[in-house]
Protein backbone atom coordinates (compact mmCIF):
# COMPACT_ATOMS: atom_id res chain seq x y z
CA UNK A 1 0.00 0.00 0.00
CA UNK A 2 2.55 2.64 1.25
CA UNK A 3 6.54 1.96 1.09
CA UNK A 4 8.78 4.92 1.86
CA UNK A 5 12.11 4.39 1.50
CA UNK A 6 15.50 5.67 2.74
CA UNK A 7 13.32 8.98 3.45
CA UNK A 8 15.82 12.50 4.03
CA UNK A 9 14.00 15.65 4.75
CA UNK A 10 15.79 18.77 5.36
CA UNK A 11 14.58 22.38 5.50
CA UNK A 12 18.10 23.90 4.65
CA UNK A 13 20.32 23.05 7.43
CA UNK A 14 20.90 19.89 8.81
CA UNK A 15 18.42 16.67 7.86
CA UNK A 16 15.55 16.84 10.76
CA UNK A 17 15.03 12.83 9.43
CA UNK A 18 17.08 10.81 7.89
CA UNK A 19 17.29 7.11 5.69
CA UNK A 20 13.89 6.76 7.12
CA UNK A 21 12.21 3.38 5.56
CA UNK A 22 8.70 1.93 6.44
CA UNK A 23 5.89 -0.11 4.91
CA UNK A 24 2.14 0.09 5.78
CA UNK A 25 0.30 -3.18 4.28
CA UNK A 26 -3.49 -3.35 2.77
CA UNK A 27 -6.10 -2.50 5.68
CA UNK A 28 -2.95 -2.43 8.08
CA UNK A 29 -3.26 0.16 11.45
CA UNK A 30 0.83 1.33 12.01
CA UNK A 31 2.04 4.21 14.13
CA UNK A 32 4.90 6.25 13.95
CA UNK A 33 6.15 7.71 17.57
CA UNK A 34 8.97 9.54 18.57
CA UNK A 35 10.40 12.49 20.53
CA UNK A 36 8.92 15.93 18.86
CA UNK A 37 11.61 17.41 16.51
CA UNK A 38 12.15 14.14 14.97
CA UNK A 39 10.18 14.81 11.66
CA UNK A 40 7.09 12.69 12.56
CA UNK A 41 5.33 15.03 10.58
CA UNK A 42 7.96 15.78 7.68
CA UNK A 43 7.26 12.19 7.07
CA UNK A 44 3.79 12.37 6.32
CA UNK A 45 3.74 15.63 5.01
CA UNK A 46 6.49 13.92 2.48
CA UNK A 47 4.01 11.42 2.09
CA UNK A 48 1.22 13.09 0.16
CA UNK A 49 3.76 16.01 -1.61
CA UNK A 50 3.17 18.52 0.62
CA UNK A 51 7.31 18.42 1.79
CA UNK A 52 9.84 17.93 -0.99
CA UNK A 53 12.04 15.16 0.39
CA UNK A 54 16.28 15.64 0.00
CA UNK A 55 16.37 11.97 -0.91
CA UNK A 56 14.73 8.69 -0.75
CA UNK A 57 11.17 7.61 -2.29
CA UNK A 58 7.68 7.49 -1.59
CA UNK A 59 5.95 4.53 -2.94
CA UNK A 60 2.12 4.20 -3.13
CA UNK A 61 0.18 1.43 -4.79
CA UNK A 62 -2.83 3.61 -4.91
CA UNK A 63 -3.85 7.18 -6.36
CA UNK A 64 -2.90 10.39 -4.46
CA UNK A 65 -6.91 10.85 -4.37
CA UNK A 66 -7.18 8.14 -2.45
CA UNK A 67 -4.61 8.74 0.28
CA UNK A 68 -6.40 11.26 2.92
CA UNK A 69 -4.91 13.14 5.83
CA UNK A 70 -5.99 14.64 9.27
CA UNK A 71 -3.94 17.33 11.02
CA UNK A 72 -3.49 18.19 14.72
CA UNK A 73 -5.40 21.25 13.97
CA UNK A 74 -8.66 20.43 12.74
CA UNK A 75 -8.26 23.49 9.46
CA UNK A 76 -11.75 23.42 8.30
CA UNK A 77 -12.77 26.23 6.69
CA UNK A 78 -14.46 28.55 8.73
CA UNK A 79 -16.68 30.52 6.23
CA UNK A 80 -18.19 27.36 5.27
CA UNK A 81 -20.79 24.75 7.23
CA UNK A 82 -20.15 21.83 8.83
CA UNK A 83 -22.01 20.10 5.74
CA UNK A 84 -20.30 22.55 3.28
CA UNK A 85 -16.37 21.69 5.10
CA UNK A 86 -17.48 17.90 4.44
CA UNK A 87 -19.06 18.25 1.18
CA UNK A 88 -15.56 20.69 0.02
CA UNK A 89 -13.84 17.04 0.05
CA UNK A 90 -16.11 15.23 -2.48
CA UNK A 91 -17.16 18.09 -4.75
CA UNK A 92 -13.38 19.48 -5.34
CA UNK A 93 -13.45 15.17 -6.52
CA UNK A 94 -15.64 15.52 -9.18
CA UNK A 95 -18.80 14.86 -6.71
CA UNK A 96 -22.26 16.44 -7.95
CA UNK A 97 -22.94 19.49 -5.17
CA UNK A 98 -26.19 18.46 -4.21
CA UNK A 99 -24.64 14.63 -4.04
CA UNK A 100 -21.83 15.72 -2.08
CA UNK A 101 -24.25 17.69 0.67
CA UNK A 102 -26.64 14.59 1.07
CA UNK A 103 -23.28 12.33 1.83
CA UNK A 104 -21.91 15.10 4.13
CA UNK A 105 -25.39 15.02 5.47
CA UNK A 106 -24.95 11.01 6.66
CA UNK A 107 -21.28 11.96 7.37
CA UNK A 108 -22.11 14.07 10.04
CA UNK A 109 -24.94 11.82 11.54
CA UNK A 110 -22.96 8.61 11.69
CA UNK A 111 -20.51 10.48 13.72
CA UNK A 112 -22.84 11.59 16.18
CA UNK A 113 -23.01 15.71 14.47
CA UNK A 114 -26.83 15.47 12.76
CA UNK A 115 -28.49 18.30 13.67
CA UNK A 116 -25.19 20.58 13.48
CA UNK A 117 -24.53 20.27 9.60
CA UNK A 118 -25.66 24.13 9.35
CA UNK A 119 -23.20 25.45 12.12
CA UNK A 120 -20.29 27.12 11.06
CA UNK A 121 -16.98 25.93 12.96
CA UNK A 122 -16.59 28.76 15.35
CA UNK A 123 -19.66 27.61 16.87
CA UNK A 124 -18.74 24.25 17.12
CA UNK A 125 -16.77 22.40 19.94
CA UNK A 126 -13.52 21.42 19.60
CA UNK A 127 -14.52 17.95 19.84
CA UNK A 128 -17.17 18.80 17.20
CA UNK A 129 -14.85 20.29 15.06
CA UNK A 130 -12.25 17.38 15.44
CA UNK A 131 -15.39 15.04 13.84
CA UNK A 132 -16.27 17.56 11.26
CA UNK A 133 -12.49 16.75 10.03
CA UNK A 134 -13.22 13.12 10.50
CA UNK A 135 -15.69 13.63 8.81
CA UNK A 136 -14.16 15.21 5.74
CA UNK A 137 -11.67 12.82 5.34
CA UNK A 138 -13.13 10.02 5.57
CA UNK A 139 -16.51 10.73 3.41
CA UNK A 140 -14.10 10.76 0.59
CA UNK A 141 -13.94 7.01 0.96
CA UNK A 142 -9.68 7.24 1.39
CA UNK A 143 -7.64 3.71 1.02
CA UNK A 144 -5.18 5.23 3.37
CA UNK A 145 -5.49 7.45 6.14
CA UNK A 146 -2.40 9.73 7.13
CA UNK A 147 -3.20 10.79 10.99
CA UNK A 148 -1.02 13.70 12.77
CA UNK A 149 -1.36 14.17 16.21
CA UNK A 150 -4.81 13.99 15.37
CA UNK A 151 -6.22 13.90 18.73
CA UNK A 152 -3.81 15.65 20.99
CA UNK A 153 -5.63 18.89 21.26
CA UNK A 154 -8.88 16.81 23.04
CA UNK A 155 -10.18 16.44 26.30
CA UNK A 156 -9.73 13.04 27.94
CA UNK A 157 -13.21 11.64 27.22
CA UNK A 158 -13.84 13.35 24.25
CA UNK A 159 -10.64 12.20 23.05
CA UNK A 160 -11.29 8.81 24.07
CA UNK A 161 -15.10 8.14 21.93
CA UNK A 162 -13.76 9.74 18.84
CA UNK A 163 -10.94 7.04 19.11
CA UNK A 164 -13.51 4.28 19.40
CA UNK A 165 -15.16 5.73 16.64
CA UNK A 166 -12.26 5.98 14.33
CA UNK A 167 -11.28 2.73 15.24
CA UNK A 168 -14.62 1.45 14.20
CA UNK A 169 -14.70 2.85 11.09
CA UNK A 170 -11.17 1.97 10.00
CA UNK A 171 -12.05 -1.85 10.54
CA UNK A 172 -15.23 -1.53 9.03
CA UNK A 173 -14.12 0.49 5.87
CA UNK A 174 -10.43 -1.56 5.69
CA UNK A 175 -8.74 1.70 5.61
CA UNK A 176 -5.03 1.28 5.91
CA UNK A 177 -3.81 4.20 8.59
CA UNK A 178 -0.52 5.68 9.47
CA UNK A 179 -0.74 7.61 12.66
CA UNK A 180 1.65 9.46 14.16
CA UNK A 181 1.73 10.29 17.59
CA UNK A 182 3.55 10.69 20.92
CA UNK A 183 0.94 8.46 23.29
CA UNK A 184 2.17 5.06 23.41
CA UNK A 185 -0.72 4.29 24.67
CA UNK A 186 -2.71 5.31 21.75
CA UNK A 187 -0.45 4.03 19.36
CA UNK A 188 -0.24 0.32 21.63
CA UNK A 189 -4.12 0.33 21.51
CA UNK A 190 -4.73 1.29 18.33
CA UNK A 191 -1.81 -0.11 15.73
CA UNK A 192 -0.57 -3.72 14.88
CA UNK A 193 2.83 -2.12 13.99
CA UNK A 194 4.48 0.31 15.81
CA UNK A 195 8.01 2.56 14.49
CA UNK A 196 10.01 4.28 16.64
CA UNK A 197 12.21 7.23 15.72
CA UNK A 198 15.16 8.40 17.28
CA UNK A 199 15.69 11.83 18.54
CA UNK A 200 16.53 14.89 15.97
CA UNK A 201 17.84 16.01 14.27
CA UNK A 202 19.00 13.36 11.89
CA UNK A 203 16.51 11.48 13.42
CA UNK A 204 16.16 7.82 12.23
CA UNK A 205 13.84 4.86 12.88
CA UNK A 206 15.63 2.42 15.59
CA UNK A 207 13.22 -0.05 16.31
CA UNK A 208 10.34 -1.36 15.05
CA UNK A 209 7.41 -3.45 17.28
CA UNK A 210 4.51 -6.27 16.49
CA UNK A 211 1.66 -5.77 18.55
CA UNK A 212 0.30 -8.90 19.92
CA UNK A 213 -3.61 -8.10 20.53
CA UNK A 214 -6.35 -9.70 18.19
CA UNK A 215 -8.23 -7.14 15.83
CA UNK A 216 -10.98 -6.18 16.02
CA UNK A 217 -10.33 -4.23 19.14
CA UNK A 218 -12.05 -1.98 21.18
CA UNK A 219 -9.13 1.02 22.10
CA UNK A 220 -10.45 1.18 25.62
CA UNK A 221 -10.52 -2.55 26.48
CA UNK A 222 -7.37 -2.89 24.48
CA UNK A 223 -5.42 -1.38 27.35
CA UNK A 224 -6.57 -3.97 29.80
CA UNK A 225 -5.45 -6.85 27.40
CA UNK A 226 -2.37 -8.76 28.90
CA UNK A 227 0.34 -8.12 26.46
CA UNK A 228 -0.29 -4.22 26.60
CA UNK A 229 1.41 -3.61 29.58
CA UNK A 230 4.82 -5.33 28.72
CA UNK A 231 5.00 -3.93 25.34
CA UNK A 232 4.10 -0.20 26.85
CA UNK A 233 7.36 -0.80 29.28
CA UNK A 234 9.72 -1.74 26.39
CA UNK A 235 8.70 0.86 24.27
CA UNK A 236 8.80 3.58 27.11
CA UNK A 237 12.53 2.45 27.88
CA UNK A 238 13.36 2.26 24.38
CA UNK A 239 11.63 6.59 23.66
CA UNK A 240 13.11 7.04 27.19
CA UNK A 241 16.50 5.91 25.82
CA UNK A 242 15.89 7.99 22.87
CA UNK A 243 15.06 10.94 24.39
CA UNK A 244 17.95 11.30 26.59
CA UNK A 245 20.08 10.37 24.66
CA UNK A 246 23.00 12.70 24.01
CA UNK A 247 24.52 12.99 20.39
CA UNK B 1 -24.28 55.56 33.10
CA UNK B 2 -26.24 53.35 31.58
CA UNK B 3 -24.24 52.19 28.14
CA UNK B 4 -27.49 51.49 26.32
CA UNK B 5 -28.28 54.74 26.36
CA UNK B 6 -24.94 56.46 25.38
CA UNK B 7 -26.43 57.25 21.43
CA UNK B 8 -29.42 59.44 23.56
CA UNK B 9 -26.84 61.31 25.40
CA UNK B 10 -24.86 61.94 22.46
CA UNK B 11 -28.05 63.29 20.31
CA UNK B 12 -29.47 65.63 23.31
CA UNK B 13 -25.48 66.95 23.45
CA UNK B 14 -26.06 67.68 19.76
CA UNK B 15 -29.15 69.40 20.41
CA UNK B 16 -27.56 71.25 23.16
CA UNK B 17 -24.57 72.50 20.54
CA UNK B 18 -27.19 73.53 17.93
CA UNK B 19 -29.39 75.48 20.54
CA UNK B 20 -26.26 77.19 21.97
CA UNK B 21 -25.47 77.82 18.16
CA UNK B 22 -28.50 79.08 17.42
CA UNK B 23 -28.85 81.69 19.72
CA UNK B 24 -25.23 82.54 19.55
CA UNK B 25 -26.27 83.83 15.72
CA UNK B 26 -29.80 85.32 16.54
CA UNK B 27 -27.64 87.71 19.15
CA UNK B 28 -25.57 88.71 16.51
CA UNK B 29 -22.35 87.15 18.18
CA UNK B 30 -21.71 84.66 15.03
CA UNK B 31 -20.74 86.18 11.51
CA UNK B 32 -22.98 85.06 9.44
CA UNK B 33 -20.53 84.60 6.77
CA UNK B 34 -18.17 82.66 8.35
CA UNK B 35 -20.89 80.71 10.70
CA UNK B 36 -25.07 80.93 9.74
CA UNK B 37 -27.09 80.06 12.11
CA UNK B 38 -28.49 76.25 12.01
CA UNK B 39 -31.92 77.88 11.08
CA UNK B 40 -30.51 79.56 7.87
CA UNK B 41 -28.75 75.92 6.92
CA UNK B 42 -31.97 73.98 7.43
CA UNK B 43 -34.06 76.79 5.55
CA UNK B 44 -30.89 76.35 2.78
CA UNK B 45 -31.31 72.26 2.79
CA UNK B 46 -35.13 72.76 2.38
CA UNK B 47 -34.86 75.43 -0.22
CA UNK B 48 -32.95 72.54 -2.25
CA UNK B 49 -35.50 69.94 -1.92
CA UNK B 50 -38.18 71.87 -2.36
CA UNK B 51 -37.32 72.80 -5.46
CA UNK B 52 -36.40 69.94 -6.81
CA UNK B 53 -32.55 71.52 -8.04
CA UNK B 54 -30.92 69.32 -5.45
CA UNK B 55 -31.75 66.01 -7.36
CA UNK B 56 -29.53 66.33 -10.42
CA UNK B 57 -26.46 67.31 -8.26
CA UNK B 58 -26.85 64.13 -6.13
CA UNK B 59 -27.66 61.62 -9.10
CA UNK B 60 -24.44 63.04 -10.69
CA UNK B 61 -22.75 62.88 -7.65
CA UNK B 62 -24.03 59.65 -6.68
CA UNK B 63 -23.46 57.74 -9.99
CA UNK B 64 -19.65 58.80 -10.01
CA UNK B 65 -19.01 57.42 -6.79
CA UNK B 66 -21.23 54.32 -6.83
CA UNK B 67 -19.94 53.56 -10.32
CA UNK B 68 -16.04 54.75 -9.53
CA UNK B 69 -16.32 52.15 -6.32
CA UNK B 70 -17.99 49.17 -7.89
CA UNK B 71 -15.43 49.42 -10.72
CA UNK B 72 -12.58 49.84 -8.26
CA UNK B 73 -13.70 47.54 -6.05
CA UNK B 74 -13.80 44.53 -8.69
CA UNK B 75 -10.25 45.42 -10.65
CA UNK B 76 -8.91 45.93 -7.16
CA UNK B 77 -9.74 42.24 -6.64
CA UNK B 78 -8.95 41.07 -9.61
CA UNK B 79 -5.10 42.69 -9.67
CA UNK B 80 -4.45 41.48 -6.31
CA UNK B 81 -5.48 38.06 -6.65
CA UNK B 82 -3.11 38.07 -9.89
CA UNK B 83 -0.31 39.75 -8.21
CA UNK B 84 -0.61 37.76 -4.85
CA UNK B 85 -0.60 34.23 -7.04
CA UNK B 86 1.11 35.30 -10.10
CA UNK B 87 5.16 36.73 -9.69
CA UNK B 88 5.22 38.17 -13.20
CA UNK B 89 1.83 40.15 -12.37
CA UNK B 90 3.46 41.08 -8.82
CA UNK B 91 6.80 42.64 -10.39
CA UNK B 92 5.15 44.59 -13.32
CA UNK B 93 1.75 46.24 -10.88
CA UNK B 94 3.38 46.34 -7.56
CA UNK B 95 6.09 49.50 -7.94
CA UNK B 96 3.13 50.76 -10.27
CA UNK B 97 0.93 50.17 -6.83
CA UNK B 98 3.50 51.35 -4.50
CA UNK B 99 4.01 54.89 -6.51
CA UNK B 100 -0.03 55.45 -6.86
CA UNK B 101 -0.31 54.71 -3.31
CA UNK B 102 2.48 56.80 -2.16
CA UNK B 103 1.35 60.46 -3.94
CA UNK B 104 -2.59 61.78 -3.29
CA UNK B 105 -4.27 60.34 -6.05
CA UNK B 106 -6.20 63.84 -6.12
CA UNK B 107 -3.88 65.61 -8.21
CA UNK B 108 -4.98 63.16 -10.87
CA UNK B 109 -8.20 64.80 -11.27
CA UNK B 110 -7.07 67.63 -13.60
CA UNK B 111 -5.58 64.82 -16.00
CA UNK B 112 -8.30 63.11 -15.98
CA UNK B 113 -10.34 66.16 -16.80
CA UNK B 114 -7.90 66.74 -19.39
CA UNK B 115 -8.15 63.52 -20.97
CA UNK B 116 -12.02 62.26 -20.38
CA UNK B 117 -13.46 65.94 -20.57
CA UNK B 118 -16.16 67.86 -18.00
CA UNK B 119 -18.44 65.09 -18.32
CA UNK B 120 -19.00 62.17 -15.22
CA UNK B 121 -16.49 59.80 -16.94
CA UNK B 122 -13.66 62.12 -15.41
CA UNK B 123 -15.15 61.87 -11.57
CA UNK B 124 -15.34 58.27 -12.10
CA UNK B 125 -12.12 57.70 -13.31
CA UNK B 126 -11.13 59.71 -10.03
CA UNK B 127 -13.06 57.62 -7.57
CA UNK B 128 -12.24 54.27 -9.51
CA UNK B 129 -8.32 55.06 -8.65
CA UNK B 130 -8.90 56.04 -5.35
CA UNK B 131 -10.38 52.94 -4.88
CA UNK B 132 -9.00 50.44 -6.99
CA UNK B 133 -5.76 50.93 -5.10
CA UNK B 134 -6.87 50.65 -1.57
CA UNK B 135 -8.30 47.37 -2.81
CA UNK B 136 -5.41 46.17 -4.83
CA UNK B 137 -2.92 46.18 -1.61
CA UNK B 138 -5.98 44.86 0.47
CA UNK B 139 -6.24 41.87 -1.34
CA UNK B 140 -2.87 41.64 -2.28
CA UNK B 141 -1.74 41.56 1.21
CA UNK B 142 -4.46 39.69 2.63
CA UNK B 143 -3.85 36.70 -0.07
CA UNK B 144 -0.12 36.86 1.55
CA UNK B 145 -1.33 36.26 4.64
CA UNK B 146 -3.71 33.78 4.56
CA UNK B 147 -3.41 30.78 6.86
CA UNK B 148 -1.25 28.28 5.71
CA UNK B 149 -2.72 25.71 6.92
CA UNK B 150 -6.10 25.98 5.16
CA UNK B 151 -4.16 26.11 1.68
CA UNK B 152 -2.87 22.77 2.50
CA UNK B 153 -6.23 21.67 3.87
CA UNK B 154 -7.68 22.29 0.48
CA UNK B 155 -5.03 21.08 -1.42
CA UNK B 156 -4.84 17.73 0.29
CA UNK B 157 -8.25 17.44 -0.13
CA UNK B 158 -7.49 17.24 -4.10
CA UNK B 159 -7.95 21.24 -4.90
CA UNK B 160 -5.78 22.80 -7.21
CA UNK B 161 -5.40 26.37 -7.84
CA UNK B 162 -8.35 27.35 -8.62
CA UNK B 163 -10.04 25.83 -5.68
CA UNK B 164 -7.30 27.36 -3.58
CA UNK B 165 -8.89 30.84 -5.32
CA UNK B 166 -12.44 30.26 -4.56
CA UNK B 167 -12.78 28.21 -1.20
CA UNK B 168 -9.22 30.25 0.34
CA UNK B 169 -7.98 33.16 -1.02
CA UNK B 170 -11.50 34.98 -2.13
CA UNK B 171 -13.28 34.10 1.14
CA UNK B 172 -9.85 35.10 3.30
CA UNK B 173 -9.86 38.27 1.62
CA UNK B 174 -13.53 38.86 1.50
CA UNK B 175 -13.22 40.20 5.37
CA UNK B 176 -10.36 41.78 4.67
CA UNK B 177 -12.43 43.77 1.94
CA UNK B 178 -15.34 44.34 3.98
CA UNK B 179 -13.65 45.61 6.42
CA UNK B 180 -12.11 48.47 4.03
CA UNK B 181 -15.51 49.00 2.34
CA UNK B 182 -16.42 51.72 4.55
CA UNK B 183 -12.89 53.43 3.93
CA UNK B 184 -13.52 52.87 0.28
CA UNK B 185 -16.86 54.40 0.16
CA UNK B 186 -15.45 57.27 1.46
CA UNK B 187 -12.35 57.37 -1.40
CA UNK B 188 -15.18 56.77 -3.79
CA UNK B 189 -17.16 60.18 -2.73
CA UNK B 190 -13.98 61.87 -2.31
CA UNK B 191 -13.36 61.24 -5.98
CA UNK B 192 -16.59 62.17 -7.05
CA UNK B 193 -16.70 65.65 -5.15
CA UNK B 194 -13.33 66.49 -5.80
CA UNK B 195 -13.31 65.72 -9.53
CA UNK B 196 -16.89 68.05 -9.69
CA UNK B 197 -15.27 70.19 -7.89
CA UNK B 198 -11.87 70.42 -10.34
CA UNK B 199 -14.07 70.87 -13.40
CA UNK B 200 -18.17 70.12 -13.56
CA UNK B 201 -21.40 71.47 -14.84
CA UNK B 202 -23.72 69.38 -11.80
CA UNK B 203 -22.82 67.31 -8.61
CA UNK B 204 -22.40 68.32 -5.10
CA UNK B 205 -18.49 69.44 -5.65
CA UNK B 206 -20.09 71.66 -8.55
CA UNK B 207 -22.36 73.39 -6.20
CA UNK B 208 -19.31 73.30 -2.94
CA UNK B 209 -17.40 74.86 -5.49
CA UNK B 210 -20.54 77.48 -6.49
CA UNK B 211 -20.92 78.37 -3.17
CA UNK B 212 -17.17 78.56 -2.55
CA UNK B 213 -17.04 81.61 -5.43
CA UNK B 214 -20.15 83.36 -4.02
CA UNK B 215 -19.21 83.29 -0.34
CA UNK B 216 -22.61 81.58 0.53
CA UNK B 217 -21.86 79.60 3.09
CA UNK B 218 -25.01 78.88 4.40
CA UNK B 219 -25.06 76.41 1.28
CA UNK B 220 -21.88 75.42 1.69
CA UNK B 221 -22.30 73.89 5.30
CA UNK B 222 -25.78 72.77 4.42
CA UNK B 223 -24.38 70.60 1.38
CA UNK B 224 -21.21 69.72 3.96
CA UNK B 225 -23.77 68.29 5.84
CA UNK B 226 -25.95 66.17 3.18
CA UNK B 227 -22.80 64.61 1.93
CA UNK B 228 -22.49 63.55 5.71
CA UNK B 229 -25.60 62.57 5.99
CA UNK B 230 -25.20 60.48 2.46
CA UNK B 231 -21.84 58.95 3.50
CA UNK B 232 -23.40 57.87 6.91
CA UNK B 233 -26.51 56.08 5.41
CA UNK B 234 -24.04 54.04 3.04
CA UNK B 235 -22.00 53.61 5.82
CA UNK B 236 -24.42 51.83 7.67
CA UNK B 237 -25.78 49.75 4.55
CA UNK B 238 -22.21 48.45 4.20
CA UNK B 239 -22.07 47.57 8.13
CA UNK B 240 -24.81 45.14 7.76
CA UNK B 241 -23.73 43.95 4.87
CA UNK B 242 -20.33 43.02 6.85
CA UNK B 243 -22.44 41.63 9.41
CA UNK B 244 -24.40 39.08 7.03
CA UNK B 245 -21.47 38.35 4.81
CA UNK B 246 -19.22 37.67 7.67
CA UNK B 247 -21.24 36.14 9.96
CA UNK B 248 -19.37 33.37 10.25
CA UNK B 249 -16.53 34.74 12.34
Amino acid sequence: MLRVSNLTISYGGEPVLEGASLAVERGQFVSLVGPSGSGKSSLLRAVVGLQQPLTGTVEREIALSDVAILFQDDALLPWKTARDNVALGLTLNGMRLRQALEQADRWLERLGLGGFGHRFPQHLSSGQRKRVALAQVLARAPKLLLMDEPFASLDAIVRARIIQDVAALVEREHISVLLVTHDLEEAISLSEHIYLLSRGPRAHLTQDYSVPLPRPRDPVRARMHAAFAPLYEKIWNDLSYEVDRRR
Amino acid sequence: MNPRYVWVRQLAAFAVLLVIWEAAGRADLLNPMYAPSPSRIAAVLVDLFGSGRIWLHLEATFTAALVGLALGILTGILLGVLAALLPLVEELLEPVMTLLNAIPRVILAPLFFIWLGIGIASKIALAFILVAVLMFFTVFTGIRQVDRRLVERVVTLGGGRWALVRHVYLPSVAAWVLGNLKVAVGFAFTGAVVGEFVAASRGLGYLLSFAQSTYNSALMFALVLLIMVVVLVIFAVAGRLEKYLLRWN
